[in-house]
């Protein structure tokens, strides 16, 4: 704090007082508190993505192409719930008191994309529980078709809702770079089935389903250039809080790097061969690189910009 | 007043009886959200209305709420660039009581210049606010909680009821003026309550009842308004055209505030949002991306396998 005289007792080379300048007051200040939402949250929109993608792929699949995808889509169903089951642990252990979990069930507010989503996991998790508890069985010689259907059709509109959320919650909010990432849900929706075809494509490599790789190779090729869509929209409406954030070199770099891994790399590996070794190397890539993205943007709130210039040594 | 709360503590307290056994308090931890009580009758809407012009940054605000609520400590350490140590409203400090310098460039020697006010002679002065919850009309904290646990209480103030919360963290995402705050030991957001425990039973809140100046004042909402008008009014006469009440009235982003602000510089200045935007008018739109982005890439595999099928 200085006074005038503390000013007045200074000779012409005053040394640095903090906090001079301080006329605009708090006008340099973030305003807003970041959610103690970390890594955690980055890896749950990316198993998120991925449980709900990998069923819907295998729903739409296996119910347009029963022929083909059947066998496929009895192995994902339990995939998907192990991943779920995962997803719905680390968001219960982010709760600032677990214990709390079931609070969540009291009320259900449209408004709250929280909310939504959590009646949406769990809603969902029934059907799906359920799926996968028939293709066990059916793979035990108790094969109720009809019932698994039934199951598959009730758990499609949940499922798709718990991939919708996501990006909604991260969006519908007051953080910094958050707020303006309208593009935030278009983007996480869109991933997630690209992820689950490509986690689909991988099941249907080990499996030796040569029809259903081939199918789902197609696919996940188109999915990868489509993803570029909402990744761009996304990446112009945080390129202000980026630009802020990061200096233009580190920008450049982590988006290069992220394109590549994510986009590029698995789109020339599924365009070179549809071996079970190209598909999984560029399953893990893409799933990396979409890891990247949940990471970066989930971490907005949390970067200063002197830190993140200090980092990259501007 | 003081007599009044003397005779509050000496009345019996009335405490449920603890559940039976590890089972019925297992049983009791699952059904106890779920019950639902009688909703108390509305009561006239109540608020704060913070005058900064007389706030001498005394804290007595900070320090009354900090009493009355038996909030912890904070620590100590000195922030080394104005009397401002609280630094900013938390799960423990409900009131924060912010400093502005802002001197002229006689005044400052060699230093350099700080335009207080553009075409406004150049002077001194500090400028002071108590700051809180906004105890705003449409919080976006209310919206964006999934558990109920943040409610409108019967005096039309935002409240968090402590034994619902369960620390999501969504309505520390959601609030624009960076008022709520995941506590890190109970793991629960708190903020102010606009001393919910004293209004029922007919007492002001702490800080307004501390505030030597009347920087703060209670009552209800349409009287703080008034008076608000008043104030601005007068301070206008006297020379003060910048005075001008901050959160009065909704506009077309955000909803009016059931605490308000006479302010003499920029919202910013004073740490507030210059307009503020309730996010949830772009929900439906980021629905509706979501659901496109997804029915998109559905539309695309749905394309690849009819394509293929043959």
């Amino acid at each position: 704090m200085q006074t005038n005289s503390h000013r007045r007792g200074h000779s012409a080379e005053p040394p640095p007082i903090p906090g001079w300048g301080a006329g605009d007051g708090y006008a340099h200040t973030t305003i807003t508190k970041a959610p103690q939402w970390h890594g955690g949250i980055a890896a749950d929109a990316l198993l998120n993505g991925l449980a709900t993608g990998l069923f819907m792929a295998a729903a739409v699949s296996e119910l347009a192409l029963p022929a083909v995808f059947t066998s496929v889509a009895k192995v994902a169903y339990p995939m998907a719930l192990v991943l779920l089951l995962v997803d719905l642990v680390m968001l219960v252990f982010d709760l600032g008191d677990p214990y709390r979990f079931h609070h969540m069930l009291r009320v259900f507010k449209p408004g709250s994309p929280m909310s939504v989503g959590v009646w949406c996991l769990a809603i969902f998790s029934l059907p799906l529980t359920a799926a996968a508890g028939l293709s066990l069985l059916a793979a035990l010689g108790h094969d109720f078709e009809w019932a698994r259907r039934i199951a598959v059709i009730l758990a499609l509109p949940f499922g798709f809702g718990s991939a919708a959320y996501k990006g909604v919650l991260l969006s519908t909010n007051s953080q910094p770079g958050w707020k303006d990432a309208r593009w935030m849900g278009g983007y996480l929706t869109n991933s997630a089935i690209l992820m689950g075809c490509a986690a689909l494509l991988a099941v249907s490599a080990v499996m030796g389903q040569a029809q259903a790789v081939a199918i789902l190779r197609t696919a996940v090729i188109a999915l990868l250039i489509i993803n570029v869509i909402p990744l761009g929209l996304l990446f112009a409406n945080l390129q202000p809080t980026l630009a802020r954030l990061f200096t233009r070199e580190r920008r450049w770099r982590t988006g290069v790097l992220t394109f590549i891994a994510g986009t590029l790399i698995p789109l020339v590996l599924l365009l070179v061969g549809d071996g079970p070794v190209f598909v999984f190397a560029a399953v893990t890539s893409l799933l990396l690189g979409s890891l990247v993205i949940r990471f970066v943007y989930v971490m907005i709130p949390h970067t200063k910009p002197s830190e993140s210039r200090a980092v990259s040594g501007t | 007043m003081g007599s009044r709360e003397k005779e509050l503590a000496a009345l019996p307290q009335v405490v449920d009886p603890p559940p039976r056994g590890r089972l019925g308090a297992w049983i009791e931890r699952l059904i106890y959200p779920f019950r639902r009580g009688k909703p108390p009758e509305p009561r006239p809407a109540t608020g704060f209305f913070t005058d900064t012009t007389v706030c001498i940054g005394c804290k007595a605000c900070e320090v009354a709420c900090k009493q009355w609520n038996q909030l912890p400590s904070d620590g100590f350490h000195w922030t080394g660039k104005s009397y401002d140590n609280t630094e900013e409203l938390s799960a423990t400090s409900w009131r924060h009581v912010k400093f502005i310098e802002q001197f002229s460039r006689e005044s400052a020697g060699q230093f350099p210049a700080l335009d207080i006010l553009p075409g406004e002679p150049q002077h001194n002065r500090w400028l002071m606010m108590s700051d809180v919850c906004k105890h705003c009309v449409a919080a976006p904290c209310h919206q964006a909680c999934p558990t109920g646990a943040i409610i409108y209480n019967e005096f039309e103030n935002v409240y968090i009821q402590a034994d619902i919360c369960n620390g999501c963290s969504c309505c520390v995402a959601a609030c624009p003026f960076g008022v709520i705050t995941r506590s890190s030991m109970g793991g629960h957001s708190h903020k102010c309550t606009l001393c919910y425990d004293r209004q029922r039973d007919g007492l002001e809140p702490a800080c307004a009842k501390a505030c030597p100046t009347q920087s703060i004042h209670f009552g209800p909402i349409d009287e703080l308004r008034e008076l608000a008008r008043n104030r601005v009014e007068e301070l206008h006469r006297r020379g003060m055209p910048g005075a001008y009440l901050y959160g009065d009235a909704a506009t077309e982003t955000y909803s009016e505030l059931h605490s308000f602000y006479l302010l003499i510089d920029r919202p910013a200045v004073y740490g507030l949002p210059d307009k503020p935007f309730n996010q949830w008018l772009y929900m439906r739109g980021d629905y509706g991306r979501s659901i496109a982005g997804g029915l998109a890439a559905i539309a695309v595999l749905l394309v690849v396998l009819f394509l293929q099928r043959g």
